[in-house]
């Protein structure tokens, strides 16, 4: 049992994203207790990437495979967990690219940056309206709010988020990002997080929640 | 003497054979996977036309006739006509211009080195400096006026350069229908109407696609409008080698072609004889950082090779260079010289643009004076060389004979000011006079360029009855959005 939570973690280290599937069946199957597969194999290997690639020992593909990874397998063993058990996680990010924006990358680069470091992330995807920001971060009870935009015309749209989303929920954070974001804007819309780039985003949002 | 930069020296990327190969490779990416195109009036019009379209996932198979034929609309020579017609920039495959980078949003103030929104000041100021430089030949709106209101910050921003340059104003994105019907409008207003405007654009719009292979509604919707109007149009693919296009530089250079070649199919089809120049700027995706990597020599050779496949179209490119220094200095010209200097070998001929750090970003006034001189540098570099009676110069050298010297030679002088790169930054003299005079660095000259260019450079501006014109369109279209929240900050 233990041998293949072990399997698990190597798979992610690995990057075995067509096969990984396959693994995390088995360990259902074989009775592994899907948060030990979860907690002990997927988030251990994938802090092991995410640590590599801090260190500037691996590239981002590597580390975008080891997500994927980490993806597939959890899509199997999530559904899995028994009913009222949750995985523990360093939070829950509710994250997308504002409305009228649909640039992509930097928002999937964050993302993937903080599934690695064991946070839990909820993606929207792109061109996402301010009330699916503000029903959803209701619904899964996110701890922060990351918004995305590319363009000058957009930043306004993340403004539109972070007003309404403070009244209702005054604990939730909001990170914002994106080429024209700056600090100085994040500050004068209230948002408590900025980064400029997907990795710094990471420890934005670990000392939000420290 | 001829505006912009005059080619002699070429250099040679792709063989016939390469771009042949590309251009097969794009026509089969279009008809096989398509484009994703979100204008429902762009679906109908290509569905109309013979392209295979899935309503459901916003897409359309381009089949290759269409696309040949919209080449066989396009033009090859486009004018970017200027207010001061010494300035217009005719994009004829055979010069090069340089426009100064756009849309940034962060300034380090001139004055007091804090970095902080840019301004509508800034933009005045960043375009009075740029209509002084000789190497900046083309306008783009430096950086964003965001302390006005966000409806309107296009309008301010074209209103802004069209009165403080008599350079040709191209500006970037318009993203919207009404964006394009507002600035074109601006545009007839300062040219002195409709008729004037299409026979002289004193305006151009440059309009992204986004990669992977695909169309922003509002986007597209705008240029079928700017082309309607007249207005000049680049369409510019940014896919990044190994995030949002192949890691391999020719396999993005094939998912930007299929980008460019589409939205040409469109404009084509909905205006025949559109001007459009073909825009490129790709630039790997740093994978340590996740930060574009624009500078770097990847972007010089897409650039490059951009050109390249513009010109294997006959159309005129316009295409990127960037850099990612935090502040002017040895990065920055690093960034600027190789990113400049292959695409302007290969022939580029419009290069967009130079003066923005952190990634087309953050304006630092004494860049852009910086990056003019490598501009200026790299104009000498490829100017060309040729042997003919006066260059071999035989009969001067009879005459000064064995041991003497060229000074005193009319020759010497003649060709002094056609053959010799003369600097104002770079400084050549010797470090005992470097010392005594402060020993000033290049970024020290560059200041005081930037300081005597905004005390004397006077650019006349637009007559009084054409700025009411501007006025009122952008008192017009100033709107709140989204709930109140009017300004961009």
């Amino acid at each position: 049992m233990e041998e293949i939570v072990t399997q698990l973690k190597n798979a992610v280290i690995n990057y075995e994203m067509e096969t990984i599937a396959d693994l995390a069946k088995k360990a259902v199957d074989q009775g592994v207790d899907p948060l030990v597969a979860i907690d002990k194999g997927l988030a251990e290997g994938i802090k092991t990437v995410g640590e590599r690639f801090g260190k500037g020992e691996i590239f981002l593909p590597e580390l975008v495979m080891g997500a994927e990874a980490m993806k597939a397998a959890l899509a199997v063993l999530e559904p899995a967990v028994p009913a009222g058990q949750h995985r523990e996680t360093a939070g829950k990010v509710l994250i997308g690219t504002v409305q009228d924006d649909i640039h992509e990358i930097g928002k999937n680069l964050v993302s993937t940056m903080l599934a690695s470091n064991g946070f839990e992330v909820v993606d929207l995807g792109v061109n996402v309206p301010a009330q699916d920001f503000l029903k959803k971060a209701g619904e899964v009870k996110a701890n922060i709010v990351a918004m995305s935009a590319l363009m000058t015309t957009t930043m306004p749209r993340m403004a539109e988020v972070i007003a309404p989303l403070k009244k209702d929920n005054p604990s939730v954070k909001t990170i914002i990002g994106g080429a024209p974001v700056t600090d100085v804007y994040a500050k004068e819309i209230g948002s408590e997080g900025y980064s400029g780039d997907a990795s710094g985003a990471v420890d934005v949002a670990k000392k939000l929640l420290g | 003497m001829s505006y912009g930069i005059v080619r002699g020296t070429r250099f040679q990327i792709l063989s016939k054979d390469d771009l042949d190969r590309i251009h097969w490779g794009t026509l089969h990416i279009l008809e096989k996977v398509g484009v994703q195109v979100d204008s429902p009036t762009c679906r109908k019009l290509l569905k109309e036309n013979g392209c295979e379209v899935d309503e459901e996932a916003r897409s359309a198979k381009i089949p290759s006739h269409l696309v040949m034929e919209a080449l066989s609309k396009k033009k090859s020579t486009i004018t970017l006509a200027a207010r001061d017609p010494k300035y217009d920039a005719r994009l004829d495959l055979n010069h090069s211009y340089m426009c100064a980078n756009g849309n940034g949003a962060v300034a380090v103030d001139f004055e007091t080195g804090e970095r902080r929104n840019s301004t509508k000041q800034d933009l005045v100021d960043s375009t009075k400096i740029c209509d002084a430089l000789p190497n900046v030949h083309v306008h783009w709106p430096m950086v964003s006026s965001t302390d006005v209101p966000a409806s309107v910050v296009h309008l301010h921003d074209l209103e802004a350069s069209l009165n403080n340059t008599g350079k040709h104003v191209m500006y970037e994105t318009g993203v919207t229908l009404e964006d394009a019907k507002n600035l074109t409008a601006m545009g007839y207003a300062a040219a002195g109407g409709e008729k004037e405007y299409r026979r002289r654009p004193i305006t151009s719009c440059l309009q992204c696609t986004y990669a992977p292979l695909q169309h922003d509604a509002g986007v597209m919707d705008a240029s079928l409008e700017f082309a309607k109007n007249g207005v000049p149009l680049v369409f510019f693919t940014m896919p990044q080698p190994g995030a949002t296009g192949p890691a391999s530089l020719v396999g993005s250079m094939v998912v930007g072609n299929a980008e460019v070649l589409s939205a040409l199919v469109m404009t084509q089809l909905a205006s025949p004889g559109a001007s459009v120049i073909y825009g490129l700027g790709i630039a790997p995706l740093d994978m340590k950082t996740t930060v574009r990597a624009g500078g770097s020599p990847e972007h010089a050779i897409c650039s490059a090779m951009g050109t390249e496949m513009a010109h294997y179209y006959g159309m005129p490119s316009c295409v990127g260079v960037s850099g990612t220094a935090k502040e002017p200095g040895i990065q920055a010209a690093m960034d600027t010289y190789t990113g400049c200097v292959g695409p302007l070998l290969a022939g580029a001929d419009l290069m967009c643009g130079i003066g923005l750090l952190e990634d087309s970003s953050c304006l630092h006034l004494e860049q852009v004076v910086i990056d003019n001189e490598i501009v200026g540098a790299i104009a000498r570099l490829i100017r060309g060389e040729w042997a003919d009676d006066d260059t071999l110069a035989l009969d001067v050298i009879e005459k000064v004979g064995i041991g003497k010297n060229y000074l005193a030679q009319k020759h010497t002088m003649k060709y002094l000011r056609t053959d010799h790169f003369m600097p104002t930054l770079v400084d050549r003299r010797s470090e005992d006079a470097w010392s005594t005079t402060g020993k000033k660095t290049m970024r020290d000259s560059a200041r005081e360029k930037v300081k005597e260019i905004l005390a004397t450079h006077k650019v006349p501006g637009l007559p009084d009855g054409a700025n009411r014109d501007l006025a009122a369109i952008i008192e017009k279209a100033k709107k709140p959005l989204w709930g109140g929240e009017s300004k961009v900050h």
